[in-house]
């Protein structure tokens, strides 16, 4: 072997062009016969391929040999976030140019169709200009609305096709033969004009529309990242690092502290504590021995495990969370925007109009029957479409967008703002989002005997001891208690009893903080009577920690997860919108059911996995509700993609505010009735904007038709078509500024 | 005329799209179809002059697998 072929490289790279299993396979196939690769092998679920390559070939020549039939590597160091937000950068490039470019091409045929109307040769020169607008600039416009006709549906896009695609086709023949209408006594009319503004200004729309969204996030890739890329094997002669892919099941693996759980499997030796916020939401680690079941994406904390792996890849718990949430993201039926709505129904009564203003003009228009039908039922699709369509969806939603930032709400995708307004229901999750999300004391009683230690000596001694633990309530103890500058005391001797509690020595005395229960086995003298402390601390779903000496109880301390402090006025003012409000929590019953009495909430649910939540979400939204999501963790991610509106608290996991398309900035509950009265606002002044679009040509629409022609002998004029216009953009864009004016409260 | 049938891996239309170059620039062929709606995927050659494993080698530079029936 030359050396040449014995320096290997290897990395992965996401693959483009893949549809299927089988694309995946073909991918494989093409590399593995590729000179210089050694070995290739692809993963569907996340488009992405791993070789291994000598160094006759360059990841330049791999990409070489998959263009070739079709497919693509992305070579770039960049993270994949970056290549979508490129993606949508191009896109908005493009639509940009096409704006601009129609821009330019159109100023000229306004002008001359504004001040040089009778100018002969000007009729030409909009002609020639108007061909690229419509069929170069604005050709998505057509092949968007052609495709919608062969499903028999219209939209936006058909009435703008239509409109402008029968105006060229009108004014191009009034231009080649204008005797025709002179002849018969008529002045030949051209809409280039008319059908050119018309482009500019819904691809104008399009593109503020584009601008304003910001990236899509790239929450599957940070969901895959929450498992280890490599993990170690226990084997027979001693211990081996191994790739994840590599891992098969029944292995044993050893888990270190600080590392995350490879698989989901069971625990055959060790003790540690796991946080399992990514599967509960709750930030207290969970203890865990031998016999226990673990997760693959939860974090161990301070133990070694060894365990057995009993699932892996796609079949564990963070595989199917992947998954579902790569499901419900790619299974969302597109919302119907409103513009749309309206224009599916006013397309088709446009071209009925149309036809019957044809037939009327058959058979009473009397000599010149044939023209006049030809003229007034073209008119009036020509006239149908208002320049400001494109306009009145995107500017109020750009308004709305922007206020919503002013009051820290970021709002990622317009078709919340459009829904947010129909919400019937909506689901709170508990940790984090209705409450701090972090353990406080909140209570706490002393017992201090005459003669013996005072509170400050308690406290010094307590703080001595909880400094030496990492569990996340000691945390809280230490926070609690530094703040009062209490004097030093070295403890020694310090144990940890996993589930129960810590024990030290301080100047001689054992000294014991943990569980009523253990403290209790500990045989230590306990009050004979319950304590005011223990009432209050299970209505409130409280944790007591214990603290006592060899023979008597010291000091009881209540530790809660507090309530965000407007929770209660929150949930009022929501079931004031007739919102029904549910609380769902990975949480135990107790805190569950104390946390909902508190602030009012009747319905709620405890124990829930990710799956649960966003399985009672499918539930409400079978029942024809409309269900908004508010969450903050890993787990929620799940229900977040399922919701129609997903809301995340910004303090809340990466992965959360990445799914949900609204994020409130800091993280205040207040702002969630807001949000849903600025998707009102903002859907009322879409609804108004469209009004002011349409009015002026719905009057221009029996002109058209020669309602007055009888009486006044007045036909349609393209200065009609200007004036209509110009007064339907000038009021929608006044009218989306207005709502900057409106208050959230 | 010869007819050939092959057994294939070509699952959906993108994978069609990726394999209907390499069979259209293969001379000798006169006609060819995949059945996509038949399970196995079946490829049908009408050709006089090639063998099984001409057609086999052009799917192959797609990175398909055809097997013949």
């Amino acid at each position: 072997m030359n050396s040449a072929q014995t320096t290997l490289s290897k990395d992965r790279f996401p693959v483009t062009g893949m549809t299927c299993t089988a694309c995946a396979s073909s991918v494989e196939t093409i590399l593995m016969h590729t000179e210089g690769i050694q070995e290739a092998s692809v993963n569907y679920a996340t488009s992405t391929v791993s070789v291994t390559w000598d160094a006759r070939i360059t990841p330049q020549g791999i990409d070489q040999a998959l263009q070739e039939v079709g497919y693509g590597l992305v070579i770039s160091t960049k993270e994949v976030g970056e290549s979508v937000r490129e993606a949508q950068e191009k896109n908005y490039q493009k639509l940009k140019w096409q704006t601009l470019g129609a821009a330019i091409a159109t100023l000229p045929i306004f002008v001359l169709g504004m001040f040089f109307m009778h100018w002969e040769p000007g009729r030409w020169i909009s002609l020639v200009l108007c061909i690229p607008v419509l069929f170069y600039f604005g050709r998505h416009f057509f092949t968007r609305a052609i495709q919608l006709a062969k499903h028999g549906q219209a939209n936006m896009d058909t009435l703008v096709a239509l409109s402008t695609s029968i105006a060229f086709l009108f004014s191009t023949y009034s231009t080649l033969f204008p005797e025709f209408w002179i002849s018969k006594g008529l002045h030949p009319p051209v809409y280039f004009e008319a059908a050119s503004v018309i482009l500019v200004f819904v691809s104008l729309g399009k593109m503020l529309e584009e601008r304003a969204k910001t990236n899509t996030g790239t929450a599957l890739k940070k969901l895959i990242g929450l498992q280890p890329k490599t993990l170690i094997r226990l084997i027979a002669m001693g211990q081996e690092s191994i790739r994840l892919e590599e891992v098969a099941l029944m292995d044993r693996i050893l888990v270190k502290p600080g590392e995350k759980i490879p698989v989901d499997g069971q625990v055959l030796l060790g003790q540690s504590y796991l946080n399992e916020s990514m599967l509960s939401g709750e930030y207290l680690p969970v203890a865990k021995g031998p016999g226990d079941a673990v997760f693959a994406g939860t974090l161990n904390q301070n133990g070694s495990l060894e365990i057995r792996a009993e699932k892996i890849g796609s079949s564990t718990l963070l595989g199917q969370i992947i998954q579902r949430v790569q499901e419900a993201q790619g299974s969302k039926a597109p919302v119907q925007r409103l513009v749309d709505k309206v224009s599916g129904i006013f397309v088709p009564v446009v071209v009925l109009i149309s036809i019957a203003t044809f037939g009327l003009w058959m058979v009473f228009g009397g000599e010149n029957a044939l023209s006049h039908s030809i003229l007034s039922a073209v008119s009036v699709l020509v006239i149908a479409c208002p320049c400001a369509l494109g306009l009145a969806t995107p500017t109020a939603l750009i308004v709305g967008m922007g206020k919503g930032a002013e009051n820290q709400i970021l709002i990622r995708d317009a078709e919340s703002l459009e829904l947010g307004h129909q919400v019937t229901a909506l689901v709170l999750d508990k940790t984090g989002t209705l409450t701090l999300g972090k353990p406080k004391v909140n209570s706490q009683w002393f017992n201090v005997q005459e003669g013996d230690l005072d509170q400050a000596a308690i406290e010094a001694l307590l703080l001595a001891l909880e400094r030496n633990s990492a569990h996340p309530l000691a945390e809280a103890v230490v926070a609690h208690l530094e703040a009062k500058n209490l004097p030093l005391v070295p403890a020694e001797a310090f144990e940890n009893i996993p589930g129960a509690g810590i024990r030290g020595r301080i100047e001689g005395t054992s000294y014991f903080l943990g569980t009523k229960k253990w403290i209790q086995s500990q045989g230590v003298q306990l009050p004979t009577s319950p304590l005011a402390i223990e009432k209050e601390a299970s209505e409130k779903a409280q944790t007591l920690i214990w603290f006592c000496n060899e023979t008597r109880v010291l000091a009881v301390l209540g530790i809660e997860d507090e309530l965000k402090q407007n929770a209660k006025e929150v949930v009022e003012s929501l079931g004031k919108m007739n919102v029904a409000v549910y609380l769902l929590t990975g949480d135990q019953y107790a805190p569950a059911k104390a946390v909902a009495d508190q602030v009012g909430i009747t319905q709620f649910q405890a124990e829930c996995l990710p799956a649960d939540k966003s399985n009672f979400i499918k539930a409400l939204q079978q029942q024809g509700k409309v269900v908004a999501m508010v969450g903050d963790g890993v787990n929620d991610a799940e229900a977040l993609a399922q919701a129609d509106v997903s809301i995340a608290m910004g303090m809340g996991s990466d992965i959360a505010l990445d799914v949900a398309k609204i994020t409130l900035v800091n993280s205040d509950l207040a702002k969630i009735p807001q949000a849903l009265r600025l998707s009102k606002l903002t859907v009322h002044g879409i609804r108004q904007n469209l009004f002011w679009a349409f009015v002026y040509n719905l009057i221009g629409i029996p002109v058209a038709a020669g309602l007055l022609y009888p009486t006044f002998g007045i036909l349609i004029d393209p200065m009609f078509a200007s004036a209509a216009m110009a007064l339907s953009s000038l009021s929608v864009v006044g009218n989306s500024l207005r709502l900057k004016t409106q208050q959230l409260d | 005329m010869k007819k050939l049938q092959f057994k294939t891996n070509i699952q959906c239309g993108n994978c069609l799209s990726k394999v209907s170059p390499k069979l259209n620039e293969q001379s000798g062929i006169q006609s060819w179809q995949v059945d996509l709606q038949d399970p196995d995927r079946t490829l049908t050659v009408e050709t006089d002059a090639l063998n099984p494993e001409d057609i086999q080698k052009a799917v192959l530079k797609a990175g398909f697998i055809a097997t013949l029936k």
